[in-house]
């Protein structure tokens, strides 16, 4: 163990000989005179002073550790060494003091002073005055001191010494002849960089804690004792600008010439390099004009040559830069074949395109493309999982009555994604193919035109004025009429009819076989090519033509179909130019039967029904017409619970038309089956003992059941369906022909859904129902001819649901990839230390960082302020010791003073004493 | 007291008596109508003015219950009478007193036989047209009067019998509806003391097997526009006669209200009803009724002779003995297999369809049913959807996907690969028949787990496009981990036309570009072209 501090102090203090026995007089009158006492004075402190280093375990600080692996330092051997620097904080740390204190002592001292002087001006160092405050305050203060005082000789009052003359000259501020030196401009900044506020000198000083202290310091001094200025400072200052100013444009000058001087040879350089190389300077031709850079012609115009001729020439010359055309090459004449082949593949491209349609693939130029988009959206299918079903029953038993977003009218947006991808399934590359079409479309509307409009003029017309100059003004109604048409007076001109009101005006005395004519003849007139508003006008007359078939259907005088069959083929080709407004007048009869009329279709929505089979592609996975148009149908065939033979006659007609839509895209329609097999049990001649199947059965009231099957059925007419009371001696006849239609049906039926996947569910019932038809129980009561077609169809079902049933395999619906599992990989940290916070919060982050560095501040500037206080009171103290030390010095002389004084008295009174004594003596 | 009015025919003829009076009543100037009014009001007014003229009480009720009289007068002398008798209740001349005279006995008596006529006199004009209203009007003051001041020395005394008198006729099948509906309204359904003893009357009357026409429907009008289910003790608060001071008494008791209530119910639904009655009820079970019953179990035995009934009632009956078996421990055997049973032909048709699919799917909710039960649903209704409308098929995809998710095993029903070479011989040689079999009715054995969901492929080429795109959710990957069935349960054709039609057409739509040469019309023979289907099948001249 160590020896105690106490004991290692004293043992040290022994070896300094500080302490030691002591020595007798002699001996240290012998050391007091050979000078050995005072070096041992000197040598005393330093040894004190090393030992006190010594203990104190603070004085010095080591360095920790030395560096692990040699490293080349500025610092040279001692660091390489594993030494180090050896510092002492306690040094550094009364050092840091000193300095500061000075610091401060200056402060304080020349706190409220400019110079030597003290600043009493108001407000000066208060920094919760503006400016402008001051000035004002100032200002008030003066004005107050001129005017309130009676006399500027007033003895009395002494703190406002009247007005400062210097040299008999007034110091007033007012004067126009002395300015005060604070007021002048240059000098306020260097001013304000001399004298700063309270605050920045505050900064300041910490900065010169770090070393510049001398140089302010010296910088104080200096403009403390400055010598008595020749020059006002503001003149210096202007001296000083104006050189400065002068040496820079002097500067700018040579810099300039010496620009000059060098272009001047870099121009040279290439002559001196054709001198070098011995080629001689080409002779450069003599420019026109001096002016570089420019069109020789705009030069002799500018020099005033010609100026109307220029003109002239440049008109000219523009015009006929906007009229150059790019040469085209001719278009060669095609051969036969080639125009063949260009129709084929014309062809082709509308199959393939109808057949991307029929995918529900959106409609595009490159098939890859598009194929990319159709797995997108497939996808976006999946993931928003609406399937544009709209929003369902209005009556929703939902308990929040709340109105759905949709009911709002306010489509959800995701709603509304979807239903676009599903509607417009064909409308991404809308552009391209806009442009493509038109064209197309135009000009196979051209095409069809000629056909249409050809097909129907006889030569005779054809050769009449008005149709080979396609005259089109509008011409009266009453026209000399000419034999032609039907009764041979139909007019040639008519006004095109814009409304459906219209169209019945303007055909109202015309024989209906003469209404194709009629319309092709409006349609002549009022070709778009014409004019720029038939358009519209055809546009509007297509509508009219859309409500007049309904119309016309209606009635109950059977119109023709010849006549509705053109007028719906003139509607197709109107459909190509205004496929919008056709689509739209469609759907508006859609949404009337819909909420009308849903099971109770009149004829006019048949036709409309056929209409639409024909005009649009039925085989598309949507359209905007057909899809309402086939679900209405399918609402029909679904809901209808048939009463009597029309309606199962209606029934036979719309599936039919079912089955027609879906010739070519072969979709599967429940509703059909399930209406035609109802229809089969009701007419079959007994009752089937057990229904096959899982249709709803609807027994109709009265009974439909054939009971004469001899009747030879007749092929059914589309008015069977509207006539409601059909003679009784029809209705068998009615009753079989229905039978025949259906098992037709079937087997059409058969032929489109065969080798769907569940065919052989579909069918089975109905190869049941067929062979009921063939059984003992029915076989009596049909005849020999209906007997064989049932035994034929039945016959191929068999067939069909054999070769279903063999091909038959089970489901393997999901060869899919399997799917990954989400990873979510840990982040790593290459060089992870535990000290640092790896928030991956940012805000947090930032709020603690700005948290830390907030409180660093905090302790820096409190540890400041202590010191700073610290070292006030030190200084306050020493001034206290020194005025302390003043007082007694001054209290000692006086004492001294004093007693000496009173000792010279008392020995004079001692002596005059003295001398009385004596003289009495 | 009278007792309930005896010859039925009476009120009948009553009103054809004032049907008969209407034109003469025209007819008649006012003068005398206004004379005969100021008479009874006279004669009201003298019954004030001494005891002597009590004898007018016999006139007025003479007034009442004349047949031929005008239908006013008889109204005024019933408000009349109800005046009087009202200030003779609040005046103690209806009750024995103390210190009353033999002489005063017998005129109390007498009044009170009198306050009986005029009572049962109130009682038939109750079931009249337009006057039934007044009459109940009447019926309730004298009613409370009573509540009020006939006390018979109890401290709290509820005319029970009067109420039960004007309920029995309320009942009656020539009443008519709008006093009933009044009676419900106003009455009982606002005030809880009346309600209470409504329905214990109603019990009651029903108990004793009074047999008359429309009774079930009559009581069950009341029965249900009585919806206020008291839910607190502090609720009950609303009493029409003043209420008993003593709080322990049963009215203030909320388990007596409801007591009151469930055995009123139960005793209607002894009564024997038809098929649509049932259904009524059945559609009342969840709000009407339940909330009523203390102890749910007391509607067991209607509810499962109901669910056995089939049909729609079976339907109907399907969530109340749903919750009889989850929260009551109701023992159904074979709960599964009748709901298998309940999937028929008509389901995916039916108006129920989506209330049946919200409780198939809590049904089917379990993950722990066997798997071959599931199979057996889902194969049953997948092929139901091959006739179904598309609003029905809509509802049955997503449900499909969300039991095959919950049951990864009857995936199999998706996606079985054939592996051996002999069976990959055997499909290719034989084919390969549907082992599910439609006809079975236990679930458990239909072999439907073995068989393929043929039927929803099929439906991938549906030829609503919408539907159509649903049923391919079952070959993609199942990514989404289940559709919410409300998506999807309440759509029909209108609705499905209305969300197509009502989108504007933004794009032009596309237009076949062939135009065909014949659409009504045969092609000729030689053109070589093929007539389209109409044309073929249908005769167009």
């Amino acid at each position: 163990m160590p020896p105690s501090q106490l004991k290692r102090l004293k043992a040290s203090l022994r070896d300094q000989g500080i302490v030691g026995p002591q020595r007798s007089k002699k001996q240290k009158k012998q050391n007091a005179q050979n000078g050995a006492d005072k070096e041992k004075r000197v040598n005393r402190t330093t040894a004190l002073n090393g030992i006190r280093e010594q203990f104190n375990p603070f004085e010095y600080r080591m360095p920790a550790k030395g560096p692990k692996f040699e490293v080349t330092t500025s610092n040279g051997i001692e660091s390489r060494n594993g030494k180090g620097v050896i510092r002492r904080p306690g040094a550094a740390n009364s050092r840091d003091q000193e300095r500061l204190d000075r610091l401060l002592d200056t402060d304080i001292r020349r706190r409220n002073k400019v110079g030597g002087i003290l600043d009493k001006r108001f407000g000066e160092n208060d920094p919760r005055m503006a400016p402008e405050e001051k000035m004002l305050e100032r200002f008030t203060r003066e004005k107050q001191s001129r005017h309130s005082k009676s006399s500027a000789f007033d003895l009395e009052d002494d703190d406002m010494p009247g007005e400062l003359t210097h040299m008999g000259q007034s110091l007033s501020l007012d004067g126009p002849a002395i300015v005060d030196d604070f007021d002048e401009d240059e000098l306020e900044l260097s001013d304000a960089e001399d004298h700063p506020s309270d605050e920045e000198r505050q900064s300041k000083k910490r900065r010169r804690i770090s070393g510049e202290e001398e140089f302010d310091d010296e910088e104080d001094g200096e403009e403390g004792n400055q010598p008595e200025r020749k020059k006002s400072k503001q003149e210096v200052m202007k001296e000083v600008i104006a050189k400065s100013k002068l040496h820079k444009y002097e500067r700018q000058a040579a810099k300039d010439n010496d620009e000059d001087l060098r272009e001047e040879l870099d121009k040279e350089l290439s002559n001196i390099h054709e001198l070098l190389r011995g080629i001689a300077p080409r002779s450069q031709p003599v420019p026109v004009a001096q002016i570089t850079g420019m069109d020789p012609d705009r030069a002799a115009l500018l020099n005033g040559t010609d100026k109307i001729q220029f003109d002239k020439d440049y008109d000219m010359q523009v015009k006929k830069l906007t009229q150059d055309k790019r040469s085209k090459p001719t278009e060669r004449s095609k051969t036969e074949d080639e125009r063949v082949a260009e129709e084929s593949r014309k062809l082709q491209d509308l199959e393939a395109k109808r057949l991307r349609r029929m995918q529900g693939a959106p409609e595009s130029s490159d098939g890859e493309h598009s194929e990319d988009e159709a797995v997108k959206e497939d996808g976006l299918d999946m993931e928003e999982e609406d399937f544009g079903l709209g929003s369902g029953v209005r009556t929703r038993p939902s308990k929040l009555s709340r109105p759905t977003m949709a009911e709002l009218g306010i489509d959800d947006e995701d709603d509304f994604l979807i239903d676009e991808d599903l509607v417009a399934s064909d409308s991404d590359i809308e552009p391209s193919d806009e442009d493509s079409g038109d064209d197309s479309s135009q000009e196979d509307e051209g095409d069809d035109d000629v056909e249409f409009l050809e097909g129907l003029l006889t030569e005779e017309e054809s050769k009449r004025p008005e149709f080979l100059t396609g005259s089109n003004a509008p011409l009266p109604e009453t026209e000399p009429l000419l034999a032609n048409g039907v009764n041979g007076d139909l007019a040639y001109t008519f006004v095109c009819p814009e409304s459906h009101e219209e169209l019945l005006q303007v055909t109202r005395g015309v024989v209906i076989l003469d209404l194709p004519t009629v319309v092709q003849r409006i349609r002549a007139l009022y070709h778009p090519k014409l004019k720029a508003e038939n358009k519209a006008k055809l546009g509007n007359f297509a509508v009219a033509l859309v409500d007049h078939i309904y119309y016309l259907a209606n009635q109950p005088n059977r119109t023709p179909f010849s006549v509705l069959e053109t007028l719906i083929r003139h509607i197709h080709s109107l459909a190509k130019t205004f496929p919008v407004e056709i689509a739209n007048s469609f759907r508006s009869y859609l949404a009337e039967i819909q909420e009308g009329r849903a099971l109770s279709p009149t004829a006019g929505d048949l036709v409309l029904f056929t209409a639409i089979g024909t005009i649009f592609p039925t085989s598309d996975h949507f359209h905007q017409v057909v899809t309402p148009a086939i679900l209405s149908m399918g609402r029909y065939i679904g809901q209808k619970i048939p009463y009597s033979l029309s309606d199962y006659t209606t029934g036979a007609y719309l599936c039919t038309l079912c089955l027609q839509y879906q010739k070519l895209s072969r979709r599967y329609i429940p509703e059909l089956i399930s209406f035609i097999e109802n229809t089969l049990c009701a007419l079959t001649p007994t009752k089937l003992t057990k229904l096959p199947g899982n249709f709803p059965y609807h027994e109709p009231k009265g009974s439909v059941r054939i009971e004469d099957g001899f009747v030879s059925p007749k092929q059914l007419s589309f008015y069977d369906c509207m006539s409601q009371d059909i003679p009784a001696g029809d209705k068998e006849s009615s009753k079989m022909s229905l039978l025949m239609t259906n098992l037709e049906l079937l087997d059409v039926a058969a032929d489109i859904w065969a080798g769907k996947p569940a065919f052989t569910e579909v069918f089975e019932p109905v190869s049941h129902i067929i062979q009921h038809l063939e059984s003992k129980r029915c076989r009596s009561k049909l005849s020999e001819a209906t007997l064989t077609s049932v035994t034929k169809l039945s016959l191929k079902l068999q067939r069909m649901l054999k070769h279903a049933h063999l091909a038959r395999r089970p489901l393997e619906l999901h060869h899919h990839r399997p799917l990954a599992i989400k990873t979510s990989i840990p982040k790593f940290e290459e060089s992870y230390n535990p000290d640092r916070h790896y928030d991956p919060d940012k805000e947090r982050t930032e709020a603690s960082k700005l948290k830390k560095e907030y409180k660093r501040e905090k302790k820096g500037a409190i540890r400041d302020l202590r010191k700073d206080a610290k070292s006030i009171a030190r200084e306050a103290l020493k001034d206290k010791k020194e005025r302390d030390a003043a007082y007694e010095k001054k209290y000692k002389r006086l004492v001294a003073e004093i007693q000496g004084e009173e000792g010279r008295e008392s020995k004079a009174y001692e002596r005059e004493k003295e001398w009385r004594k004596k003289g009495r003596k | 007291m009278p007792g309930p009015v005896d010859d039925s025919n009476r009120p009948a003829k009553r009103k054809r008596a004032s049907l008969d009076r209407k034109p003469s009543k025209r007819a008649r100037s006012e003068s005398s109508d206004e004379d005969s009014q100021a008479q009874i009001l006279l004669l009201e007014h003298e019954i004030f003015e001494s005891k002597k003229n009590y004898n007018n009480i016999a006139k007025l009720i003479k007034i009442l219950g004349a047949d031929t009289e005008d239908a006013d007068d008889s109204v005024v002398a019933a408000i009349s009478l109800c005046r009087v008798f009202m200030r003779f209740m609040v005046a103690g001349e209806l009750e024995k007193r103390k210190g009353s005279t033999e002489k005063d006995l017998v005129v109390i008596k007498w009044l009170r036989e009198r306050y009986s006529e005029y009572k049962a006199a109130l009682l038939e004009l109750l079931g009249e047209y337009v006057i039934g209203n007044t009459a109940l009007e009447l019926c309730m003051r004298l009613l409370k009067a009573e509540g009020e001041h006939f006390r018979n020395g109890q401290d709290y005394n509820f005319p029970t019998a009067f109420l039960a008198e004007i309920i029995q006729v309320l009942l009656m099948p020539e009443t008519e509806d709008s006093a009933r509906k009044e009676f419900s309204e106003k009455f009982v359904e606002e005030n809880d003391d009346v309600r209470f003893y409504t329905f214990e009357c109603i019990e009651k009357l029903l108990g004793d097997g009074l047999q008359t026409p429309n009774l079930f429907d009559n009581a069950l009008e009341v029965l249900t526009t009585i919806e206020s289910v008291p839910e607190k003790k502090e609720e009950l608060e609303d009493f029409y006669v003043a209420a008993p001071k003593k709080t322990t008494h049963a009215l203030y008791s909320l388990t007596q209200h409801k007591k009151r209530a469930q055995s009123a119910w139960l005793a209607l639904l002894r009564i024997e009803m038809s098929k649509e009655q049932r259904k009524s009820i059945l559609g009342l079970m969840d709000n009407s009724i339940a909330p009523w019953f203390m102890r749910p179990e007391l509607l067991m035995d209607f509810l499962t002779d109901s669910y056995d009934a089939g049909g729609s009632t079976s339907l109907l009956a399907l969530s109340g003995v749903f919750y009889l078996i989850e929260q009551r421990n109701l023992d159904y055997p074979a709960f599964y297999r009748k709901l298998y049973s309940l999937i028929d032909a008509g389901i995916l048709h039916s108006k129920h369809r989506s209330k049946f699919f919200r409780l198939l799917d809590t049904f089917l909710g379990s993950t722990h049913l066997p798997a071959v039960l599931v199979a057996s649903f889902l194969k049953k209704l997948a092929r139901l959807t091959l006739y179904a409308p598309p609003a029905g098929i809509v509802v049955v995809v997503p449900w499909i996907y969300n039991l095959l998710k919950k049951h990864p095993s009857c995936t199999f029903m998706i996606h079985r690969e054939t592996r051996s070479a002999e069976e990959k011989e055997i499909l290719e040689n034989e084919g390969l028949a549907d082992p599910f079999n439609m006809d079975e009715k236990d679930p458990m054995e239909t072999g439907a787990i073995e068989s393929s969901l043929w039927e929803i492929v099929m439906l991938q080429s549906h030829y609503h496009p919408n539907v159509a795109t649903l049923a391919k959710i079952i070959s993609e990957q199942f990514t989404k981990n289940a559709y919410n069935m409300e998506d999807f349960l309440d759509h029909s054709y209108g609705s499905m036309l209305e969300a197509e039609l009502s989108k504007d057409i933004k794009k032009a739509p596309v237009v076949e570009f062939e135009i065909p040469k014949k659409i009504f019309t045969k092609y000729d023979v030689e053109a070589g072209i093929e007539d389209n289907l109409v044309v073929k099948l249908w005769d167009f001249n």
